[in-house]
């Protein structure tokens, strides 16, 4: 099995531990990522106006590029990706002067082959109808949630496992529409298929602060602070995510929220892929778990029925 | 405080500025308040979303503009799932950001991310925080 | 299809309508053109025909001049014909000889040149001199009518309106699917804004329409079907099985003793518990058990049979079957009700989740001293009594974008009750209700609500409520406090949601099934939203109560009685009259291809295969023509617009 991957900037650098473990588990399940040739930045947000919107060429570019090279579909583990790709295809489907705007600026790109030096010009138009999907739905679509069920190794049937859609997976639900918006169910499902216990907490769709924690980090932190309470309260011993922002502001700022509430002690943040990844076999060292503020290693290892079945 | 009111051509001008950035009507907003109520940065900002929306509606540019509440936007889109009105608030929170004066606005750039910090970020925080923030 | 040319009288008059038609065409010059044309015995211009001093003149004129037919220039016959066709029988004329050019809203309220509205107007009339030469003096076709009601539903609305039509000497069918009549008024604990207590008043209207004499009521029964024609309908009831016989039972509750199935209670909203074999509430009417065989654990084979074997009066029968039955009627009422929009829909606030997370109905149940607490406000949950309780109003209503786009009209009053009973009850408790506006249009209403907030202290809160979820022991609700600019996050033991009303279950099937038109929210639609506020727009059905649209008792009592005395008007005329401009089936050029029949709406043609020619049911005919214009053979032709007629009247219009 082939299918285009965009990973994003982030994952390149600082969200490592993803991209490795989203290749790993991929490869176990018997899938192979391929990456669109010269892609760039997605942007990372979508612009909400409606007159600047040369946000919208970077993915629209993107989104061309996986179309000539004969896929109409491509998959992303980083939310903020998914959320300006989807978007973009649907700004272009639905508004005819965005579509012809953006097709206008796009048509004189001047891409130049890494190889051979030789310039191409004058695109065709892109229409938006590269499927965008989220690994979340294509391990359940493509793959089958049943498939990865046969394939885990260890049995994870005592770890308590809260599922963080975040904001940017859900919202905004006519655009993005990947599962119902008060009640999704299929981060819940992965994990089930995991053989993982699912924890329901009220604050799965709340926002982590997003990149608020750059200008107001304390701010953020509270945000932040209040899911990981949740989460704990409802008796999780870990939160599963698929964003590198979120990651960051979960993880990360542990220590800036440390400051601000005393009573908090730490809580592990896995992303999903890492999960995954230990699921079907990998060990606790190849998964980058050390960069981790809270190294959620020893609650892995913890695990007695975890133990790689033969 | 006593405010004046006036419903002029530049207070007109604005709202219709802001409508067509946004693509929003805000007149359709009753102020019932769910965004204000869902927001996750509402207990740090000095003027609600609802009063956002207010003050577009009344066409008041330089409350506006000079607020920080626009600059809490995380455009986490809690406010646009709420609204029974089909209103997008963070579509106008961006207009009026767009709108705003840099001399008189509390902007971020990259000179304000202190080093230590600066290594740590993933790029998409960078990205996004200047695209919404910084002029 | 040439008819002679009988050379009839006939008088034109046009009206100058003030400046509406008099500032555009030059209505003088008109008139004395057409006093030239063929046939036109008369011609006069007048300020205001639909005058009395315009009407007197048409009269006079008529008997002076033996005037034969009558044409009216003047605005569209929609408004006037009818009055100037009473003008016509007062004179002793055919109402069907007079016939209206319409001269404004075809002529001088759409052009502006004078000289081509003017020259326009001559033709308009001398189209309709060429119509009314060809016109047959009709009859109205009279229609008996049966004078017995059916009312569909069982509610205070069904109750009322059936309590009025028999009162004035009718015999009523009150028909309701449920066990019981009552309605969801039985379930309510006390109404605003007296705090009466909603079963003391409704019961002894509930008593009195079981024994009415003119009052058949038949619980359990549902109205599958209905044909036919206002006056002259025919209603298929379908009776389901109750398996207890009302007359036998004797209410002695032997058989909910032995009864193994316990099932959720509808009537207390699911927060108790019923057996299989069981009587809604103790004031039901009819006073018998049913056995509801959804949860029994099966008749065919018996299964269980204990209930059978403990009653004493042998009103237990397995053996019951379902029923359909066919009753004549000439007037319906739709009274079916409302039910609560499901809190399914409102996952921001937990769905079905959280326990003591409940809606007005369920409260109602808690706040009733028939209801499963025995009255005392507790939480579904654990029984402990909140000490901290919210009110959220507008859920699922004024949201035209995920939810329902109108107001529910009762809410803002019902939660101010709400809050008032809990206080009474709970002296020491909390009351918050997050509302966006609170309406009190009703008597004594806002004197109610302000009494809930200077008297019973009740906080009120301006901000909708964007997310309830539970942490621990508590319900934490989000809003806003949008007066003093603030997010507001407060704790809470139970939160009452205010609920929008929409149509009763089921009721969106029935109205397909009687094709009466509903609006875009399901609701039924009057025949006009201020003057005719009881009717729909078919013929012979009435509508009453929340089925119409959201609405509080008072306003369903005085609708109710005012759909049963139009149903009055209805049945105290000694005939109906129906338009006798129908469309025939002429034998002599009928060739029995029955390509008319399907092309009808109201099923008024049939083909008769033996005779070898349609045959038209001049009852069912309105009149709309479709079956003239697909007639290949012309046998088809409506009553005074032949086709004759009409190319007579192209003719004229194309002339000169």
């Amino acid at each position: 099995m082939n299918v285009h991957y965009y990973p994003g900037c982030t994952l390149k650098e600082k969200a490592v531990n993803l991209e490795n473990s989203t290749i790993a588990s991929m490869k176990i399940l018997g899938c192979d990522l391929q990456e669109p040739r010269g892609w760039t930045c997605c942007g990372a947000e979508y612009p909400l106006s409606e007159e600047k919107i040369a946000g919208l060429a970077a993915p629209a570019r993107i989104l061309r590029q996986v179309e000539a090279e004969g896929g109409t579909k491509v998959t992303t583990t980083c939310a903020f990706c998914y959320n300006v790709l989807k978007r973009t295809n649907y700004a272009l489907k639905t508004d005819p002067l965005k579509h012809k705007r953006i097709n206008a600026f796009l048509k004189d790109d001047i891409a130049i082959d890494h190889d051979t030096k030789e310039k191409t010009t004058g695109f065709p138009p892109y229409h938006g109808n590269v499927s965008v999907v989220h690994l979340l739905e294509f391990l359940r679509d493509d793959i089958g949630f049943k498939e990865i069920r046969a394939r885990v190794k260890r049995d994870l049937s005592g770890l308590n496992v809260a599922a963080y859609y975040g904001c940017r997976l859900l919202r905004p639900y006519n655009e993005i529409g990947m599962d119902k918006p008060d009640d999704p169910v299929i981060f819940e499902d992965f994990i089930t298929s995991l053989g993982a216990q699912v924890i329901d907490f009220p604050f799965r769709q709340e926002c982590c602060g997003s990149y608020v924690s750059v200008s107001r980090p304390e701010a953020a932190s509270e945000a932040s602070y209040r899911i990981l309470r949740s989460a704990k309260i409802e008796g999780a011993d870990v939160l599963v995510l698929s964003c590198p922002l979120c990651y960051y502001n979960l993880d990360r700022q542990q220590n800036l929220i440390k400051e601000q509430h005393m009573e908090f002690t730490g809580f592990p943040i896995l992303y999903f892929t890492q999960l995954l990844a230990w699921a079907l076999g990998e060990n606790t060292g190849s998964l980058g778990l050390e960069e981790h503020c809270y190294n959620p290693a020893p609650l892995l290892e913890s695990l007695e029925k975890a133990e790689v079945a033969e | 405080m006593r405010k004046r009111i006036k419903r002029g051509d530049k207070e007109k001008g604005y709202t219709r500025s802001i409508v067509q950035r946004s693509g929003q009507n805000v007149y359709a907003c009753y102020q019932c308040g769910r965004c204000s109520a869902g927001c996750p940065f509402a207990f740090e900002m000095d003027i609600l979303p609802n009063q956002i929306v207010r003050l577009v509606q009344l066409g008041q540019e330089d409350e506006l503009v000079q607020s920080k509440a626009i600059y809490l936007c995380a455009s986490c889109f809690t406010c646009v799932s709420r609204c029974p009105k089909g209103i997008d608030i963070a579509r106008i929170a961006e207009a009026v950001r767009e709108t705003a004066d840099p001399k008189g606005a509390d902007h971020f750039g990259p000179d304000d991310i202190p080093a230590h910090r600066a290594k740590d970020l993933p790029q998409q925080a960078y990205v996004a925080v200047f695209r919404k923030f910084s002029k | 299809m040439n008819q002679n040319r009988p050379k009839k009288k006939i008088g034109v008059f046009v009206c100058h309508c003030g400046i509406n038609i008099a500032g555009v065409v030059d209505v003088e010059k008109v008139a004395q053109r057409l006093s030239s044309y063929e046939g036109v015995d008369f011609s006069v211009d007048y300020v205001y025909m639909c005058s009395e001093p315009g009407q007197k003149l048409i009269e006079e004129k008529i008997k002076e001049r033996q005037l034969d037919s009558v044409i009216i220039a003047a605005c569209s016959p929609t408004l006037h014909e009818r009055t100037f066709q009473g003008v016509a029988q007062r004179a002793g004329l055919n109402p069907y000889q007079v016939e209206i050019a319409n001269i404004r809203e075809q002529d001088s309220w759409v052009h502006s040149d004078k000289d081509k509205a003017t020259a326009k107007a001559a033709r308009i009339i001398k189209s309709m001199v060429e119509k009314v030469r060809r016109n047959e003096s009709l009859e109205p076709i009279t229609v008996d009518i049966t004078r017995r009601a059916l009312v569909i539903g069982g509610g205070i609305s069904g109750i009322q309106a059936a309590l009025d039509i028999a009162d004035q000497g009718y015999e009523v069918l009150l028909v309701e699917k449920d066990p019981s009549i009552g309605g969801h008024m039985v379930q309510l604990s006390e109404t605003f804004p007296t705090l009466d207590c909603s079963q003391c008043i409704l019961t002894p209207k509930m008593v009195e329409a079981s024994r009415h004499p003119n009052i058949k009521i038949l619980t359990y029964h549902e109205v599958d079907s209905i044909s036919g024609f206002v006056g002259n309908f025919k209603a298929v009831i379908r009776k389901k099985p109750r398996y207890v016989n009302e007359d036998l039972c004797t209410l002695c509750g032997e058989c909910e003793k032995v009864c193994p199935q316990v099932v959720s209670d509808e009537f207390n909203e699911g927060l108790s518990f019923r057996k299989a074999i069981y009587m809604p509430f103790p004031q039901a009417v009819p006073g018998t058990y049913t056995l509801d065989t959804d949860s029994c654990l099966g008749l065919l084979p018996i299964r269980c049979g204990k209930c059978m074997e403990v009653c004493e009066p042998m009103a237990i029968n397995y053996d019951d079957q379902e029923e359909l039955f066919e009753e004549e009627v000439g007037a319906v009422v739709v009274a079916t009700g409302y039910d609560l929009y499901s809190l399914d829909h409102l996952g921001e606030f937990g769905g079905q989740k959280y326990p003591d997370v409940v809606n007005g109905l369920e409260f109602e149940r808690i706040l009733s001293a028939s209801g499963p607490t025995g009255g005392v406000v507790r939480r579904p949950s654990d029984g402990r009594i909140p000490k901290n309780i919210v009110f959220v109003q507008c859920c699922g209503s004024r949201d035209p974008e995920n939810h329902n786009p109108y107001c529910s009209k009762i809410c803002c009053m019902y939660t101010a009750k709400h809050a008032m009973l809990y206080k009474h009850r709970v002296p020491d408790g909390n009351a918050t209700v997050f509302y966006i506006d609170v309406r009190t249009g009703g008597k004594n209403f806002d004197e109610f609500y302000q009494r809930t907030i200077e008297d019973e202290e009740v906080m009120y809160v301006r901000g909708k409520v964007s997310k309830i979820f539970k942490e621990g022991d508590k319900l934490i609700v989000w809003g806003a406090d949008t007066l003093t600019g603030d997010k507001v996050e407060m704790e809470a033991d139970m939160v009452v949601l205010a609920m929008s009303m929409v149509p009763a279950q089921g009721a969106a099937d029935l109205f397909k099934r009687l094709k009466i038109s509903t609006d875009i929210n399901g609701f039924l639609a009057e025949a006009h939203p201020k003057l005719r506020p009881v009717e729909s727009l078919s013929s012979g059905f009435f509508l009453a109560g929340c089925a119409h649209g959201p609405k509080d008792i008072p306003e369903t009592v005085s609708q109710a009685s005012a759909a049963a005395s139009k149903v009055g008007d209805l049945f105290a005329k000694e005939k109906l009259f129906h338009e006798p401009t129908v469309v025939s089936a002429e034998e002599e050029f009928c060739s029995g291809c029955g390509i008319c029949v399907p092309v009808c709406p109201y099923s008024a043609r049939s083909l008769n295969r033996e005779r070898g020619v349609v045959e038209v049911n001049e009852v069912l005919c309105e009149g709309c023509g479709a079956c003239a214009a697909a007639c290949p053979s012309g046998a088809a032709q409506q009553r005074n617009q032949t086709d004759d007629q009409i190319f007579s009247m192209v003719k004229a219009i194309l002339g000169e």
